[in-house]
């Protein structure tokens, strides 16, 4: 039996979208402008596009690069952003460099790139890389960075080295920060990604709904927009899955999961 | 011996032991520099030297920011001194070892391991078979009296458990000197009465060697087989104090013992004499 208050709470997600449909419905009924298709429009635009075996292959191809670039963006940053935390010759060295990538648009590096490594897989991954690394390397080194004093004595006096102290216990210790991190790291992935499509149009998801943008069948292009939104939250609820499980340990946070369960 | 007040400005140094055969851990004109913000000097520890010998229960007594806790530090290894050599059996203390286990104030445990996971850790560190450090870290927990606590981790405990996890730890893994900074500063009146008695019934057990940090005059004399009073600005040894009370020694026989009560009288009273010598100065 659950009680009124969980199921609103289990509710209030659902009633949200819907909300959010029906006001887009509204929206667009009184508007009567081409370019605005209604929200039963862009849903019925959706199967079309899904069981297109290229659209597809498209969407599979982004997903992949994505998946790569966060992954090495994720084993490259936490090493990075530990080291700098735990050692101030790191942080100096490297905090500059950062300072100077931080603040630009990654898409904007990205015809720069694309003259260097072409317009394939490597030049769209590399950038998902640099978007995804930042927000990483940050978090990482703020997690590692507030790690008490006396649980690195701790393991010290248990007989520990440096390097072992980094694994073993500046890692687990900054683990919820590195995963906050992880998480901004996930939704800019995915923006990396449909941007660097909207560049270098070649394959992916982007280039479906860019493509459609050009040939102005708008359905299709709100249909993309909803099917990007729907990947965004699925990854992140499985993303949080996983984190809530990583670091059960850890205080009780009240943060509200951007997921349906 | 008898506490005898010192005479006003008199520094007492302490005497060095004269027998190097019980000496575990010995402090050789220690002194300890730091730079403030400011950039100016700031003398933590001056000229200290202080002999502990073998399974003793030493406690380090001072106001804070008199440097006790860098003392203890330096024993540790945890902290450099600027001048002056630490040694413990002889050979001279470069970094931290499993030979001196910490237990600190701020309980200092791994929040993501469980409670076993925590006293195990040490012995697992050290290349204990997984079964045997299990078998001897479930026997430290019931010991120090968190039975049926196993599974819990640090954040699900009240700060008294947690410190008894602390303590159950560093045992875990055979130190030859317990380091102990403050450990019961942070828990109430109730708590911090418990855990001595305790402490004192494991140390009972076994009498390792203890170097105990407080600014508590009373836990240092219920504790204690000597108490070394600190006095700051600069961090110096203004007296070492045997308290030569019966052991084992109960709270309860102790609080009506008219010579427990005279080591905390004179203590006190020679802490206000400091006091008011560093205000007429």
């Amino acid at each position: 039996m659950m009680s009124s208050a969980t199921l609103i709470r289990r509710a209030a997600p659902v009633l949200a979208c819907i909300g959010l449909l029906a006001v887009w419905q509204v929206a667009s009924l009184a508007l009567k402008n081409d370019s605005f298709p209604t929200a039963i429009d862009a849903i019925r635009a959706i199967p079309d596009i899904l069981g297109d075996k290229e659209s597809l292959i498209n969407i599979l191809a982004s997903l992949r690069r994505m998946a790569i670039g966060f992954g090495v963006a994720v084993l490259v940053s936490i090493p990075l952003g530990l080291l700098m935390g735990r050692s101030r010759s790191v942080a100096a060295f490297f905090n500059p460099l950062l300072m100077v990538i931080y603040p630009v648009p990654k898409a904007a590096l990205m015809p720069i790139i694309m003259l260097w490594l072409g317009v394939g897989d490597v030049t769209k991954t590399l950038v998902i890389f640099l978007g995804v690394s930042l927000p990483v390397i940050y978090h990482s080194f703020e997690g590692a960075k507030a790690v008490e004093e006396k649980m690195l004595w701790s393991g010290a006096a248990m007989g520990l080295s440096p390097a072992r102290r980094l694994v073993r216990i500046v890692l687990p210790a900054a683990l919820p920060e590195i995963l906050t991190g992880c998480r901004t790291g996930l939704v800019l992935a995915l923006i990396t990604m449909i941007t660097s499509e909207m560049i270098a149009r070649q394959s992916g998801a982007g280039n479906i709904l860019f493509n459609a943008l050009d040939m102005g069948q708008y359905d299709t292009v709100f249909a993309m927009i909803i099917i990007v939104g729907a990947m965004g939250i699925c990854l992140d609820a499985i993303f949080e899955r996983v984190r809530a499980r990583l670091v059960r340990w850890s205080e009780p946070q009240f943060d509200m999961p951007l997921s349906f369960s | 011996m008898t506490v005898v007040p010192a005479r006003s400005s008199e520094w007492v140094r302490p005497v060095r032991s004269q027998e190097p055969a019980s000496a575990i851990i010995e402090i050789d004109r220690v002194s300890q520099v730091f730079q403030t913000s400011a950039r100016k000097d700031h003398v933590a520890l001056s000229d200290i030297s202080l002999t502990i010998e073998e399974g003793a229960f030493v406690s380090i007594l001072g106001p804070s920011g008199c440097g006790k806790s860098t003392l203890l530090y330096i024993v540790g290894g945890f902290v450099s001194p600027t001048s002056g050599s630490a040694k413990i059996k002889g050979h001279a203390i470069t970094r931290p070892g499993p030979d001196r286990g910490p237990v600190f104030q701020e309980f200092a445990l791994f929040p993501w391991k469980t409670v076993l996971g925590n006293v195990m850790y040490g012995p697992r560190q050290q290349g204990v078979r997984a079964a045997e450090a299990e078998a001897q870290s479930l026997a430290l927990i019931e010991m120090v009296g968190l039975k049926g606590y196993e599974s819990f981790y640090p954040k699900e405990l009240s700060g008294g458990m947690k410190q008894r996890v602390a303590l159950a730890r560093t045992l875990a893994y055979h130190p030859e000197v317990l380091l102990m900074d403050e450990p019961f500063g942070a828990l109430d009146a109730h708590t911090r009465t418990r855990l001595q008695n305790d402490l004192l019934n494991i140390w009972e057990r076994d009498r390792k060697t203890v170097l105990f940090v407080t600014h508590s005059v009373d836990e240092a004399v219920f504790l204690s087989d000597k108490v070394v009073m600190m006095s700051k600005s600069p961090g110096r040894i203004r007296e070492v104090i045997d308290i030569d009370l019966p052991r084992p020694r109960r709270r309860n026989e102790l609080l009506l013992d008219p010579r427990y009560q005279k080591y905390i009288v004179d203590i006190e009273r020679m802490f206000d004499e400091s006091d008011e010598a560093g205000q007429a100065s």
